[in-house]
């Protein structure tokens, strides 16, 4: 009997070795985000979770979970004394909440969810937006002065200035003085923009129809940070702007996006000038609500001439 | 905008009694200024009960309107309002008061005299849930385990409501009240209500109309009376029980952990002891009595349930009403101000499923067998001829949002073409998404309003009151019927 169960922990352990080192292949630990949460696997421990708190563990690591969908979240208390009461705690957040515990360890299951989570998170920063997504609303592309990803992290401020071909096709393609101008970016979640940008920029469109406000060309921003709205501002002139953004993903989501306005965007601007919406994704803010929603502030922002601390909601 | 309070209302004209409070409600902001605007009452204040007038009559069976008219004239006077500043609130005629005679005029006469954005409504129903509203169950039920039940006894009927995790989930009326048996003070039999006549005879109880009656026979009823109530209420016997109860009845009987009573009868059960006739005559109906004996069956203990105090007892109807019939809907919405307030919208409700919505041929003919119903169940109108409230729809896609606006108003239009005013309810944050696409297709036939994250019901009726700040619309839903439900 002991045999057998040592024989089963063991399979389990290098299944799980594998796994994780599969897993950790995947997700290239980030340098400079300190916000990401760093893990040290311990597989050592882990079988006994599995064999005692969990014994028919989910397939979680083989699910490649489709890039908008976010993975449901499940308790694993194995016999709630108040099932409805947990549900309901539950479906009240979308923190980790219920996860259970082996010792004073969280169970495997657990762990591994996180693991893949912040793969993803990973992911998103270095990933690149799909070019299907951007043809599909015909936004041609500029760069900024990031260079590469590892220096996009580093020097935010590289993130904030397009390139002098970027400044030249902005001029050359983009329509001057617009009233609307819109504008799309990567920033630090590719994921976002392929994600959301098919729900959020029709509804906003159809939102500027509703007030009868004019917008310029539209464009995408490779490499983008959110004061890059200030550089498109002096190009450009527009009487408001609306970057949609890639938000820097977290371990509860890895496809939000944040919509910054701004009124008259121009070189110099203090952050408190900006507007911003922010958690635009499945589980968050609707994405098609919140592109109506967008159209709203952005007409009060032509009404007040005003944007950030400023407006008056 | 941060915070503001509005005034609200609340009128219960009932069958021995009037009252009325003026309340008003906080609201607050509830999501950050950074993302999108949600709007919750946050808090509710009662500024001024009315004393419990006797409800003025008109021979036996018709309530006297004038005299309810100029209680309310000197209750405003002394609360010190006006009409305009009221925002919300409901008005309830109830109990048998409700099948008297002029009981829809008194409702229009109320409305009119009680400020701009009143309900006006009559039913047992939506009773039940606002006394368990006021007499503090439903709030009890967020904070605990399994179900309760509160049951508020007026002078003809008790109304009860079942609430769970916060939700009012059932309600059931008795023939069970102070007045059904009047009494002259030295214990003669003035009038037993021909409504628990049935019940009697099953009993096998008798009551001298004419004569006197000893206090132990009169004990004797009102114990079986009460009884039969709890019976029924915690499901223990329902045939003979059943006799009491007035329209639908329990679909299944629902076990109860805990029991309020509020009510005129409610607060009885904490008055004196009531040992003779006298003592039991002293309103001129058993209603003491009665309140005595449901005090001795909640010590007793017989029933396995968790007797607790109401918040509130003879006012926890007028209360429910005042204080928590408003609710406010999601903050993005879709309006025309200059449409609001409107009033006694009925509900039309679109459940889709996940199939359904994946497959516009399915979604069309969805669509088109709900307007047929909307046509077969309301008149046509150049007005709004029906609300509909659109479940099921888990994540909305700008895709599917097309959709679905291009169905719902295509046909909306075909057929419905007189109707000026489109009313869509939804139940996820997405109104103002679908208003939008909904108003680019229409152009102003019909004018649109769609708002969001209320729960109605098949069955409801609801006013939409006149937006505050803009976009914050007070909303009431008036359930006049649980059992009758799909
Ligand atoms: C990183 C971050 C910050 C960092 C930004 C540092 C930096 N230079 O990158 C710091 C710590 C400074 C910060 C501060 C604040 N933040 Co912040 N921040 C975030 C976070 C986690 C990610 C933002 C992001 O991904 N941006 C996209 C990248 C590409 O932008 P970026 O160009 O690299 O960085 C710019 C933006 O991040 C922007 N920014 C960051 N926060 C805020 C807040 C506001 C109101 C505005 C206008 C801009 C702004 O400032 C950066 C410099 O231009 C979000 C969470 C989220 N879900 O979005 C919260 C978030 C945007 N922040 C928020 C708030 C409230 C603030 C503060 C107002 C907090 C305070 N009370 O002081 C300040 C305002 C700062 C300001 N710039 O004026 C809220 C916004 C409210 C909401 N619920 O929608 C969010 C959503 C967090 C939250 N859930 O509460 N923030």
């Amino acid at each position: 009997m002991e045999q057998q169960l040592d024989f089963l922990v063991d399979k389990v352990v290098a299944e799980l070795q594998k796994k994780l080192g599969e897993v950790s292949e995947q997700a290239p630990s980030p340098k400079t985000e300190t916000g990401l949460i760093q893990l040290r696997s311990e597989p050592k421990a882990e079988p006994v979770a599995n064999a005692t708190a969990a014994p028919t563990p989910a397939p979680v690591v083989n699910e490649q979970p489709a890039p908008s969908k976010e993975p449901e979240r499940t308790t694993h208390v194995p016999n709630p004394k108040y099932k409805e009461g947990l549900d309901e705690l539950l479906s009240s957040t979308p923190a980790r909440i219920g996860v259970w515990r082996t010792g004073v360890r969280p169970l495997t299951k657990t762990m591994l969810e996180l693991r893949r989570d912040h793969a993803a998170a990973v992911d998103a920063v270095y990933g690149e937006v799909s070019q299907a997504v951007l043809d599909q609303f015909s936004l041609f592309t500029v760069e900024t002065q990031y260079d590469n990803t590892e220096n996009y992290l580093k020097r935010p401020d590289m993130g904030r200035i397009l390139t002098e071909e970027g400044v030249r096709m902005l001029q050359e393609r983009c329509q001057k003085k617009p009233q609307v101008q819109i504008v799309v970016s990567d920033g630090l979640s590719a994921a976002a923009v392929d994600a959301n940008l098919k729900d959020v920029l029709p509804s906003l469109m159809d939102s500027l129809k509703s007030y009868g406000l004019t917008c310029g060309t539209p464009f995408f921003i490779k490499g983008g940070r959110v004061a890059s709205m200030d550089h498109v501002g002096e190009i450009l002139e527009p009487e408001v702007l609306v970057l949609l953004i890639g938000e820097r993903p977290g371990l509860v989501t890895a496809h939000s996006m944040s919509a910054y306005m701004c009124y008259r965007p121009r070189k110099g601007m203090v952050e408190s000038e900006r507007t911003v919406i922010s958690n635009i994704h499945r589980q968050g803010t609707s994405p098609v609500e919140a592109g109506a929603h967008i159209g709203t502030i952005l007409s009060k922002m032509l009404e007040q001439k005003a944007s950030g601390v400023k407006l008056v909601l | 905008m941060d915070e503001q309070w509005i005034q609200s209302v609340g009128i219960d004209v009932g069958t021995s009694t009037t009252k009325m409070i003026v309340s008003r409600l906080r609201l607050g902001r509830m999501s950050s200024t950074f993302s999108l605007p949600r709007y919750q009452i946050v808090e509710r204040q009662l500024l001024y009960a009315s004393e419990v007038h006797s409800t003025p009559l008109i021979g036996f069976d018709e309530i006297d309107a004038d005299g309810i008219g100029a209680i309310l004239a000197a209750e405003y006077d002394k609360a010190q309002i006006s009409l305009s500043q009221i925002k919300s609130g409901a008005v309830i005629i109830t109990g048998e008061t409700a099948s008297k005679k002029n009981a829809q005029h008194i409702v229009h006469l109320l409305a009119e005299r009680s400020g701009d954005f009143v309900v006006a409504t009559a039913g047992a129903d939506l009773e039940g849930v606002l006394a368990g509203k006021g007499a503090g169950a439903e709030k009890r039920s967020q904070a605990m385990q399994g179900v309760i039940v509160n049951v508020d006894i007026g002078g003809g009927t008790a109304n009860a409501a079942y609430f769970q995790r916060g939700r009012a989930i059932a309600t059931v009326t008795f023939h069970v009240g102070g007045r059904l048996i009047r009494l002259s003070p030295q214990g003669v039999v003035q009038y037993v209500s021909p409504n628990i006549q049935q019940w009697l005879t099953a009993k096998g109880l008798r009551i001298p109309v004419g004569q006197e009656i000893g206090f132990a026979q009169l004990t004797e009823v009102a114990e079986q009376l009460g009884r039969s109530m709890l019976d029924y209420l915690t499901g223990k016997e329902r045939q003979v029980s059943g006799l009491l109860v007035v329209g639908p009845h329990l679909r299944d009987a629902i076990p109860v952990d805990e029991l309020t009573v509020s009510g005129g009868v409610g607060l009885l059960m904490s008055g004196p002891p009531v040992r003779n006739i006298a003592d039991a005559s002293r309103y001129g109906d058993f209603g003491p009595l009665l309140g005595y004996v449901l005090q001795q069956e909640r010590e007793k203990g017989t029933y396995p349930v968790q007797w607790l105090d109401p918040d509130q007892t003879v006012r926890a109807t007028v209360i429910g009403a005042g204080m928590q019939s408003t609710e406010i809907s999601g903050s993005t919405v879709h309006i025309k101000p200059e449409l609001l307030p409107i009033k006694n919208i009925p509900i039309l409700k679109l459940e889709l499923t996940e199939e359904q919505l994946a497959d516009a041929t399915r979604l069309r003919q969805e669509v088109a067998s709900i307007y047929q119903l909307g046509e077969r169940l309301f008149e046509k109108t150049t007005g709004i001829p029906f609300a509909l409230a659109i479940s099921g729809i888990g994540y909305c896609s700008y895709a599917l949002l097309q959709t679905l606006s291009q169905e719902l108003s295509e046909q909306y239009r075909a057929t419905f073409p007189e109707s000026q005013t489109m009313v869509v309810i939804c139940e996820t944050d997405m109104a103002k998404a679908l208003g939008q696409a909904l108003a680019l297709r229409c152009k102003g036939a019909p004018e649109i309003i769609c708002i969001d994250q209320v729960r109605v019901e098949y069955g409801d009726y609801i006013d939409l009151g006149e937006p505050i700040s803009g976009t914050i619309i007070p909303v009431v839903v008036k359930t006049l019927a649980f059992d009758e439900r799909p």
